[in-house]
């Protein structure tokens, strides 16, 4: 699977989300600051509090597709340790994108709320 | 996606099509940066490096199938799978010569015989004439309907002087419209004698055509102003350079058409034929036209169809404003004549164009076109056939492919990809191979042609039209014969195929086994039609060689003289012909002399509508005027009754009738003395009874036909037929002394009269040869792909083959065996083809001389030819199939 949501009493079974949620979450994160793929899936893990976690193997592929349609570049620097790494970084395609995504999140994640809280006879 | 955002991912999109290698390295050096990152953050939480190294190897899944995924996201689609399929198609067809070689040259002949035969038509039909700005350039047609009287000398589609000089004067969407009478024939004399054919035009044709001479000019305004006025001629340029040795000094001189003469004051530009298919060698003013054809005054005829338009239109007009212009113009000519509605018929002008041409051409053109696809659908089946047997040699492979995750969709692409790839090959093969012998085969065939059409104007190079149909044609055939297989192929029980030795589970498969009988019955049935075809033809020219005409043929000369267009009148030219007569007559080796209005099978033929005084029906007779020596000189004999006595001319009230038409209106009643009315309501009586002849047309025994006495009229344009001892060449020679002797300046041309039946045999002779020639095509076509499925399902069952040997069976019981299940496709497909042959033989039936269309010999022969050929295609692999040991068969995988 794609994106695991890890519940507080450890291993359970994993809901899958969809792969635009994914690419949603990656350009967010993006959007913060530039980085490579490794810190992208650690930070993904740091903020969302350990609960979501992408898997390595769909992390890159996810990436490249996003670059591949335009919505992050990427440029090769000279880390910190002298070696070379890729870092992605968010176009002004990949913002407007981000902005109506997070729209439509936002209206999808208040209606299945409201339905969620309705009072039970 | 939206397209603008489509647009600007084309960039990106391009860089990784073109930098793939670079895009590789990058990737690669990626993910090993990210091992190393979680390596260390693993190993800075305590874990030992190697299964820290482990378990981020883990996490990442495997870094060739994250690499994998990779360059999935990263596909530019379906162009980058394309190539890939591209590339692997050519190493699968490189490593399997021998089925490339087949597959390649079977299609290659089916695409190339079509295309070749595209080329044709496009050259005849399809192209604008060769002028400048021939899209410019439209023809015009008429269609009369309602109850109208009308004459038509060349074509009842086209127009009268009067209705020309109409649309001319009142159009307002042409820049220039022209009218020509085509097929003017004319004897140009002085020194060489030369019959031409030419045409007569209005005065603004070069200029409308934009053919401007390049030496002298055309016409001028004042060349047409007065009929009979001004005697100017325009002449080809290659009877300027052939008759006339390009002399220099030919314009302002004047030669001689018809006895008139014509002052030469232009030459055509090189490579200009006119727009004719049958090229031109002279243009003359309309307003010659009595002078060039004494016999009729056109120019004055108000409802007499001779003239062909042609109008340049103005730059942007559409052609339904060209159409509503000339409708006006149309309605009010019907006007004048009450009854009558006239539809126009507008096109682009090509050689092809006349309404009356279409319709000969139209069924002809579908015929050769249907005989052509089936030899390409035989191919294809043919094809079809050895890709379904390689693929179940591949089984295996796409099995195992299926099973790790390709897409059935991806497979069928990549196996639809090899079938373009062939047809591809083979198509380009195909058209080049019918470009390079299609002018040949199409100058082979105008030369077996009548004398008159020496060459044709048309032009069968190819141009963008045929280019587009050849590759229309050749992506059509691999789809076409790629589908099935892939389909077949993709199609698969995977665990079958997997734990089963995949050579042996090929044939087992129920549907895999009936494909393949089904493309081997369609290709027999399909064989079938065409060789039965060919059978048909071949037997009717037989027949036609071997059938007696009921006249003498050998022995006898023919003539032709046309008096009226040389300018003689009635007297004149019957003391001519009675002097002419009366030489022949006494010249050594000539026996008897005779003339006739029509000789026989000349092509010349009169008709009319006859009644029975007393009964309604009328009846459409043929009929000839002949001299009293006509009977004896072609050896018809008078059955009942009597001749014609000399001096019996076309005053006196007698007529002979043949034998058919006496059976025809006075059945079981002698004929001698009953009256006959003709439609102009004159009556005759029957003196006589004639033999029945073939003397109209070859393989009409038993049509009506009837013979009147000459007449002076026919004395200006009738055959003399001669009957002479001794050789042709001689005799021929003192004929044509004897007629020079009488009038130094007439042209005359002594022929034998067996030639005229050359001349009916010729056409069905060259289409006997061509379907001939694609009836062993289809048969080799045919063969080869029974011969490859035969043998390739025995080699896929030889393991069977040595179990039952082993269990006890003979040699000979297996053999027959598998040839009976060889041949149940076969017999279908012979059934099919013999039911499906009842529409050929209709289509076929006038060309068969008289054969009948259900000739029992040639439906039995071709079928059993068709059986003898599968027999053998199907017993060499299957002899050579079961002799083999059966402990070898049984370990054979």
């Amino acid at each position: 699977m794609l994106l695991s949501v890890t519940e507080d009493i450890g291993m359970s079974k994993p809901s899958d989300l969809v792969q635009g949620t994914l690419d949603m979450l990656l350009v967010k994160i993006l959007a913060l600051e530039p980085m490579n793929g490794f810190a992208v899936s650690q930070r993904l893990k740091q903020v969302s509090g350990d609960v979501l976690e992408v898997s390595d193997g769909s992390l890159y592929p996810a990436l490249h597709k996003l670059e591949q349609e335009g919505w992050i570049t990427a440029e090769w620097k000279t880390s910190e340790y002298g070696r070379r790494a890729k870092y992605y970084s968010l176009t002004r395609l990949g913002r407007r994108q981000l902005e109506k995504e997070a729209d439509n999140w936002d209206r999808l994640s208040s209606a299945i709320s409201r339905v969620i809280k309705l009072k039970e006879a | 996606m939206r397209p603008v955002h489509w647009l600007y991912t084309i960039p990106l999109r391009l860089r990784s099509l073109f930098r793939r290698a670079q895009a590789d390295q990058e990737l690669d050096e990626e993910l090993r940066d990210h091992l190393e990152r979680a390596i260390e953050e693993y190993v800075a939480r305590g874990m030992a490096p190697r299964e820290a190294r482990r378990k981020a190897l883990l996490a990442i899944g495997g870094i060739e199938n994250c690499k994998e995924e990779c360059r999935d996201a990263r596909r530019v689609n379906w162009i980058q799978d394309l190539i890939q399929d591209a590339h692997y198609g050519l190493r699968m067809l490189q490593q399997n010569p021998g089925f490339t070689a087949a597959a390649v040259l079977a299609i290659a002949l089916g695409v190339g015989i079509n295309v070749g035969i595209f080329s044709v038509l496009n050259g005849a039909a399809l192209r604008l004439l060769p002028i400048p700005r021939a899209e410019q350039v439209v023809s015009i047609d008429q269609i009369l309907h309602g109850r109208f009287k009308r004459n038509s000398h060349n074509g009842a589609s086209m127009f009268s002087y009067s209705e020309y000089l109409n649309y001319r004067e009142h159009n307002h969407v042409f820049s220039g419209l022209l009218a020509y009478e085509p097929f003017v024939n004319a004897t140009l004399s002085g020194g060489k004698m030369q019959e031409l054919l030419g045409a007569l035009t209005s005065c603004n044709y070069f200029d409308v055509l934009g053919e401007h001479p390049t030496q002298g000019r055309g016409f001028l305004e004042s060349d047409c102003a007065t009929p009979g006025g001004n005697a100017v001629v325009v002449i080809s340029d290659d009877l300027w350079r052939g008759t006339f040795a390009s002399d220099p000094s030919l314009l302002g001189k004047s030669i001689t058409l018809n006895r008139t003469a014509y002052t030469v004051v232009g030459i055509a530009p090189p490579g200009f034929k006119g727009t004719e298919p049958i090229p031109s060698s002279f243009w003359v003013a309309i307003a010659m036209q009595k002078a060039l054809d004494p016999w009729s005054d056109r120019l004055a005829d108000d409802n007499l169809s001779w003239l062909a338009l042609l109008g340049r239109v103005q730059r942007g007009v559409t052609m339904q404003e060209v159409q509503a212009d000339l409708a006006v113009i149309a309605g009010r000519i019907d006007q004048v004549h009450p009854g009558r509605t006239t539809s126009l018929s507008i096109r682009a002008a090509t050689f092809f164009n006349r309404q009356t041409e279409r319709e000969i051409l139209t069924p002809v053109v579908s015929v050769i076109f249907a005989t052509f696809g089936l030899v390409l659908l035989v191919a294809c089946a043919n094809v079809a056939n050895l890709l379904l047997a390689r693929a179940s040699v591949r089984q295996k492979e796409i099995a195992l492919r299926l099973s790790i995750g390709a897409s059935r969709w991806r497979l069928m692409r990549q196996l639809l990809a090899e079938s373009l790839l062939l047809s591809l090959i083979g198509g380009t093969l195909g058209s080049l191979l019918a470009f390079w012998s299609f002018t040949s085969i199409t100058r082979l065939i105008i030369s077996h042609l009548p004398r008159e059409v020496s060459t044709l104007a048309v032009n069968v190079a190819p141009d963008f039209r045929v280019l587009a149909y050849a590759l229309g044609l050749t992506l059509i055939t691999g789809i076409a014969f790629g589908l099935i297989p892939a389909l077949q192929s993709s199609r698969q029980d995977l665990n079958s195929a997997l734990k089963e030795d995949g050579a042996r589970s090929g044939p087992g498969k129920r549907s895999g086994r009936l494909l393949l009988s089904v493309f081997v019955g369609t290709q027999v049935a399909v064989c079938m039609i065409l060789l039965l075809a060919t059978g048909l033809l071949l037997r009717g020219l037989y027949y036609a060689q071997t059938v007696d005409p009921g006249f003498e043929m050998k022995g006898v000369a023919t003539m032709f003289l046309n008096l009226g267009q040389q300018g003689y009148d009635e007297n004149r030219g019957t003391a001519f012909v009675g002097r002419l007569r009366q030489r022949m007559s006494e010249l050594p080796g000539v026996i008897e002399v005779a003339q006739a209005e029509c000789a026989p099978l000349s092509h010349d033929f009169s008709a009319d509508a006859f009644t029975v005084p007393g009964r309604v029906e009328k009846i459409g007779i043929e009929y000839n005027h002949v001299s009293p020596q006509y009977f004896s000189v072609l050896g018809i004999p008078i059955v009942r009754g009597r001749g014609f006595l000399p001096g019996e001319t076309h005053a006196s009230p007698g007529v002979v009738v043949t034998e058919s038409t006496a059976r025809r209106l006075w059945p079981d009643e002698d004929p001698l003395g009953k009256t006959l009315r003709e439609s102009s309501g004159r009556e005759y009586s029957v003196i006589g009874v004639a033999r029945d002849a073939q003397v109209a047309h070859l393989g009409d025994l038993h049509t009506t036909y009837l013979y009147f006495p000459e007449g002076t009229p026919d004395n200006l344009r009738a055959y003399v037929l001669v009957r002479y001892a001794g050789d042709f060449p001689g005799t021929a020679k003192a004929i044509r002394n004897a007629v020079q002797s009488l009038d130094p300046d007439l042209p005359v041309d002594v022929a034998k009269l067996e030639d005229y039946l050359e001349v009916w045999r010729r056409p069905s002779r060259i289409v006997a040869a061509l379907s001939g020639a694609l009836g062993a095509l289809a048969l080799l076509l045919a063969s080869i792909g029974v011969y490859g499925v035969v043998s390739y399902s025995v080699s896929r069952r030889v393991h069977e083959i040595g179990v039952r040997m082993a269990l006890g069976a003979d040699g000979g019981e297996i053999r027959n065996l598998l040839l009976r299940q060889a041949m149940r496709p076969v017999l279908v497909g012979v059934l099919v083809g013999v039911a499906g042959c009842g529409a050929v033989s209709q289509v076929l039936s006038s060309m068969l001389f008289g054969l009948s269309a259900h000739d029992p010999i040639a439906f039995l022969a071709v079928p059993l030819l068709l059986l003898v050929v599968a027999l053998v295609a199907s017993v060499i692999p299957v002899r050579y199939g079961t002799r083999v040991d059966p402990m070898v068969a049984l370990r054979y995988e």
